[in-house]
């Protein structure tokens, strides 16, 4: 397990932490997004080939020779996905905090349990 | 064909378009909305009608590549159905929101197409990275559509949804990514194909992390808080698409990954499925709330098919049998999805969401039969699709021994039916006033669910099971009759009579032996008593439907081949019956009692022929004689359903009030031919097990003594009743206990004896019920005590009455005296002495109930208020003359009765009896019907005839010329004594008759609601409570798969 897993599950972790304990809804929500960002790190982690260069092929790095010297490019890939994402979640988190906070003039979770049982 | 990439490409193009158009006319981006639903729809139509015809299974490549390097899509038969099912509920829900769309911005239009988009993603895409993105594109659309409801629950209910969401697709990304990492892929196919691959603790972190983010998306209890706040505060249209068509899409991505989980992680499915449905089901007997009522029906209802198909895989090494597959997890899941979406839409009608205050249901025919259809389809009941689905899921695990998951789903369906029944019945008696706005497109989606939902069943019958058309009839004659249910009510009451008539005429003569005794009974008995129903005037709305399918499906009960066409009669027995109790007045509670008790035991003998075929193979009912193995434990199983039915001690709880608080022309019915179904179903799998298997069983005598005990109670209880009609009941579940007595006896006399008495009861009973209803109908009241001295005003009743109680005392002449020589006569030939003592001093005893009858109502003072009383109606008397004939048919004339009984029983024992002439002659002795009826006649007549030539002048009494102690009573009450009359007896006997049965019932039942209250504190609201149970139900089930 390479240095940046370790800091990814580090953040991971870290992120849940602050969700699990932070009553403020604006905490818990950049609780999510440093798990988000955990998750990013983890997964250019594992595509990662130690020594090897980014996936792009131009006049340096030419076709035939890519697949020796490139780091493995799907993952890279999918973090850009999965940034997009995360980032259109916590926006919809924020506009739901800024809602709930016209509500009730709170931001403290403890104060939404009107449904329940 | 049109490509399936334009589910999405459409989808999409709307999407965009919308917000440009929608600047020039709503009207335009309405129709655009719409009609990009109905296209998206006629795509997955076409695609499932293609496959349905046998399209092979289609591939489709996106960005111009093959698999793996592409992301690629499957559209196989399971897909077609899913994805149709998705678009039909999304168009169906838009349609339902019409008002909606139309009024609030274009953002909530475009939404709930990102929405359905996703749906279909999740359902075809064959990738795990495009599966995250169809789940996240899915997600944030219904986190926004549920937003823009802005008040105050639907933010939080939806703030608690994203953390939850949040955390759920954190883990599928982290274990997609790992499983990348050990694959090399990312396609699905391919990573199956190397599924050695995901191996050791990684391969298993990985593959537990993404199945547990999808596990937590199906709701599993008790991480679910967030979901059921869901279900309760967002608007029903979309709650509708969130409950099925997301719910579905995520069960699908669990079966997609099926071929990757081994036998321990399809086993913690299984339970993780069966925890949720019995512990949800559990905590919903607590909610109020209808709409988190249904969150809670629904979580469950995806748990149990989430334990059906992971046990179905299981048990088939991935390639479950092709029906099985369709007709479980198939039908279980249509059954959900439609009555779900159905029930959740009929919500949206309700300002107040109390489920108590539905009642505006029962006014519109229309309304209500729709939810009385979604109700019956959630417990399971035929002719649904539900139904076929239990029915196979548990002679499945029968066979493949899964003893415990029977009893699992069993449970957990019946704390189902308990709130949803519970339900029902609120909403046909409660009261509560609101209004309700109904709109042509707010009633169309569930119509057409409901009629999705009977279509489905009717063609899984067709398609899986080859039954006779008369199987149909109970329910399409029923159809029939809501049809005509317009016309006076004395029309469908003689167009009833002339259809079970014609009915009997067509089944009686196909069968034979026992079957056929019992179509007379049933039948015969039937068309006797209805013509008393034809006293209503009105039009009495919904009530010969269910008389009508009552009496059908007793007939085809009697027609059953197979153990499934039994169970299915059975059931539909017991729903019509059930509806015919709730009529009554004060039925509510009592009714619910009925059909629970009813229910339970339509689930033993379920499990009885579960095991039937677990031992023989063959769900033919005759195959059931080849059973060896088990046969006592399967025995049993048959017993306490039929037991049930009869009413025996400890599970009669139910049998007094429904039959004492049915409407007065339905309880002889109920008492008198119903209860019959149980000594039928227990003469039925006695006489086909045959007596030299279970005769050695130690089963059989422990029956003998409940009966017997049974009628000893029942009868003491009678006794001290001052509710007439509560009288009769308990008088029925005694005699019911000496006809389980004489089956248990397992010999020629017993059962003659047992046969005779049904026909004996059948007679007495109605009789007694019918006449007391005419009483009824004149004094509006049932109570004993106020009536008396009726016998000037309705003599016709009197005799009627009179004439019932010699019948069922079981002194000479009439019948009674009969079935008691064969009871007596049975028992001691079978060596029982002690059981036959019991049932002769319940006989003894009975006279003091059948002297209240006359004494208390016909004899003594009339009151004033009932001086011009009139005699009952004609078409109550009608009837009790009949039943008085045939009573002094088979009293003067025993053989017409015994003889054809002993031909029957002749199939099952040697004969013991003889006949000479009229004479029945047994190993102990001879019974003479008819020379006891002459010579009974002489001793009365012998003193009348003396004293009407001895006494010259005789003078009429009046009423108060009489004196007492030298007192002139004034007043009628002081004359006669009928206030608790028997205060003496229960002083000394009371303590045999203290409700102990229905104490331990209570106690059962609010055990179980504290437990259900316990439970739910669970829930306590707090979107972080909810994000920690999601994170210990992780770390829980990490541990509980055997991770380290």
């Amino acid at each position: 397990m390479t240095l940046v897993s370790i800091i990814g599950f580090v953040l991971i972790i870290v992120g849940l932490w602050g969700m699990l304990t932070q009553n403020n809804i604006i905490k818990i929500i950049i609780g999510f997004s440093i798990i988000d960002t955990g998750i990013h790190l983890l997964i250019v982690s594992i595509g990662y080939i130690k020594g090897k260069t980014a996936p792009i092929i131009d006049s340096v790095l030419l076709k035939t020779d890519a697949v020796n010297q490139v780091v493995d490019p799907i993952p890279s890939a999918l973090v850009l996905t999965a940034i997009v994402i995360g980032l259109a979640v916590t926006a919809l988190m924020l506009v739901y905090a800024v809602n709930l906070y016209q509500r009730k003039q709170s931001l403290d979770i403890n104060d939404f349990e009107e449904l329940k049982w | 064909m049109v490509n399936p990439l334009y589910l999405f490409i459409i989808a999409l193009g709307t999407g965009f378009l919308l917000s440009l158009i929608d600047k020039l006319y709503r009207s335009v981006s309405l129709i655009l909305f719409y009609a990009t639903l109905t296209a998206m729809l006629g795509i997955a139509g076409q695609w499932l009608v293609e496959i349905m015809r046998g399209m092979e299974a289609v591939v489709i490549y996106t960005a111009g590549f093959q698999a793996p390097y592409s992301i690629n899509l499957r559209l196989g038969m399971e897909e077609a159905v899913f994805v149709f099912l998705a678009n039909l509920v999304g168009l169906l829900s838009a349609i339902y929101l019409f008002n909606k769309f139309r009024h609030s911005k274009v953002n909530a239009m475009v939404l709930f197409l990102m929405m359905i988009l996703g749906i279909n993603g999740l359902i075809m895409t064959r990738d795990m990275f495009n599966l995250f993105v169809f789940m996240e594109i899915t997600s944030i659309a219904t986190y926004a559509l549920i937003g823009i409801n802005r008040n105050t629950e639907s933010l939080s209910a939806g703030f608690k949804y994203i953390i939850a969401g949040g955390i759920a697709s954190s883990f599928f990304l982290i274990g997609t990514i790992y499983l990348y990492r050990l694959t090399g892929t990312l396609n699905i196919d391919s990573m199956i194909a190397s599924k050695e691959l995901i191996a050791g603790n990684a391969g298993f972190i990985a593959l537990f992390l993404a199945l547990s983010a999808i596990v937590i998306e199906l709701k599993p209890f008790p991480a679910n808080g967030w979901a059921l706040d869901v279900y309760q505060a967002v608007d029903s249209g979309v709650v509708a698409v969130i409950a099925t068509a997301s719910s579905a899409a995520m069960f699908f991505v669990i079966y997609k990954l099926m071929p990757l989980l081994n036998i321990t992680m399809l086993d913690l499915l299984a339970g993780i499925g069966g925890i949720t449905f019995v512990f949800s089901n559990l905590v919903g007997l607590k909610q109020k709330n209808a709409k988190r009522l249904l969150g809670y029906s629904s979580i469950a209802q995806m748990g149990l098919v989430l334990t059906a198909l992971s046990l179905v895989m299981k048990g088939s090494c991935g390639i479950p049998p092709k029906n099985l597959l369709i007709i479980v997890v198939g039908g279980l899941f249509l059954n959900h999805f439609l009555a779900k979406a159905g029930l959740f839409w009929l919500a949206g009608l309700f300002k107040e969401q109390d489920t108590d205050k539905w009642s505006v249901i029962r006014r519109n025919p229309l309304l209500l039969f729709i939810f009385g259809s979604f109700i019956f389809a959630l417990v399971g009941l035929p002719p649904f699709p539900g139904f076929w689905a239990k029915w196979e899921l548990i002679l499945y695990l029968a066979k493949s021994g899964q003893h415990f998951w029977i009893f699992t789903i069993l449970l957990g369906s019946f704390l189902e039916a308990i709130y949803l029944i519970r339900w029902l019945i609120s909403v046909v008696k409660d009261t509560v006033e609101q209004e309700v706005v109904l709109s042509f497109q707010k009633i169309l989606p569930p119509v057409l669910f409901m009629i999705g939902l009977y279509n489905a069943g009717f063609l899984m019958i067709i398609n899986y099971y080859s039954f006779n058309p008369l199987f149909f009839a109970p329910l399409m004659v029923a159809a029939f009759f809501f049809g005509i249910d317009w016309l006076p009510t004395k029309f469908k009451g003689i167009f009833t009579i002339a259809v079970i008539g014609a009915f009997a005429y067509h089944v009686v003569p196909q069968l034979d032996g026992i079957y056929q005794i019992f179509a007379v009974l049933f039948l015969g008995g039937g068309l006797i008593q209805l013509i008393a129903t034809l006293q209503a005037s009105g039009k009495r709305t919904g009530f010969y439907p269910f008389v009508i399918m009552m009496f059908l499906s007793l007939g085809i009960l009697l027609k059953s081949e197979t153990t499934l066409q039994f169970f299915y009669a059975w059931e539909l027995m017991t729903v019509s019956s059930f509806l015919l109790i709730l009529r009554g007045g004060k039925a509510r509670n009592h009714s619910l009692l009925y059909i629970l008790f009813s229910l339970a035991g339509a689930y033993f003998i379920l499990t009885g022929f579960a095991y039937a075929f677990a031992a023989a193979g063959d769900i033919n009912i005759l195959s059931i004689t080849n059973i060896t193995a088990y046969s006592s434990v399967i025995y049993t199983f048959f017993l306490v359903g039929f037991l049930i039915k009869t009413g025996a001690l400890g599970l009669h709880i139910w049998l007094p009030g429904s039959y004492a608080e049915s409407e007065d022309d339905v309880s002889p019915l109920i008492s008198s031919i119903l209860s019959k179904a149980g000594i039928f179903g227990m003469m039925l799998v006695a006489g086909i097990f045959g007596k030299s298997l279970f005769g050695k069983i130690e089963i059989s005598a422990a029956l003998g003594w409940l009966g017997a005990i049974t009628a000893l109670i029942g009868t003491l209880m009678a006794i001290f009743q001052e509710d007439i009609k509560k009288l009769l009941a308990y008088s029925s579940m005694g005699q019911l206990g000496y006809m389980v007595l004489s089956v248990a006896m397992l010999s020629h006399l017993g059962w003659i004896s047992a046969l005779y008495m049904s026909f004996n009861h059948l007679f007495f009973k109605a009789l007694l019920f019918i006449a007391i209803a005419g009483v009824i109908s004149r004094t509006g009241t049932r109570n004993m005590c106020e009536m008396g001295g009726l016998i000037k005003r309705m003599p016709y009743s009197f005799i009627s009455v009179l004439i019932a109680i010699i019948a069922l005392s079981g002194v000479p002449p009439l019948s009674g005296f009969g079935s008691k020589w064969l009871l007596y006569t049975a028992g001691i030939e079978r060596g029982w002495y002690l059981q036959t003592a019991v049932a002769f001093f319940a006989s003894t005893i009975a006279f003091l109930y059948c002297y209240r009858l006359i004494h208390t109502i016909f004899l003594g003072q009339p009151k004033p208020k009932f001086k011009e009383i009139k005699e009952a109606s004609l078409w109550y008397l009608i009837p009790q003359y009949i039943l008085i004939m045939a009573i002094m048919a088979i009293s003067m004339f025993p053989n017409l009765i015994i003889e054809p009984l002993a031909a029957a029983v002749n199939n099952y024992f040697s004969t013991t009896i003889d006949w000479n002439g009229y004479t029945v002659i047994s190993s102990l002795g001879y019974w003479n019907g008819n020379a006891v009826m002459y010579v009974t006649m002489g001793v009365f007549a012998l003193p009348l005839i003396i004293l009407i030539l001895t006494q010259r002048r005789p003078q009429l009494v009046k009423q108060f010329n009489i004196v007492f102690a030298a007192e002139r009573p004034d007043r009628p009450e002081t004359t006669h004594v009928a206030n608790n009359f028997f205060a003496p007896y229960q002083k000394a006997l009371g303590f045999l008759a203290y409700p102990y049965a229905t104490r331990f019932w209570s106690a059962v039942s609010e055990w179980t609601q504290t437990v259900a209250s316990l439970f739910r504190q669970i829930y306590t609201g707090n979107g972080q409570t909810y994000a920690l149970h999601i994170i210990l139900y992780v770390v829980v089930l990490y541990f509980i798969s055997g991770g380290r």
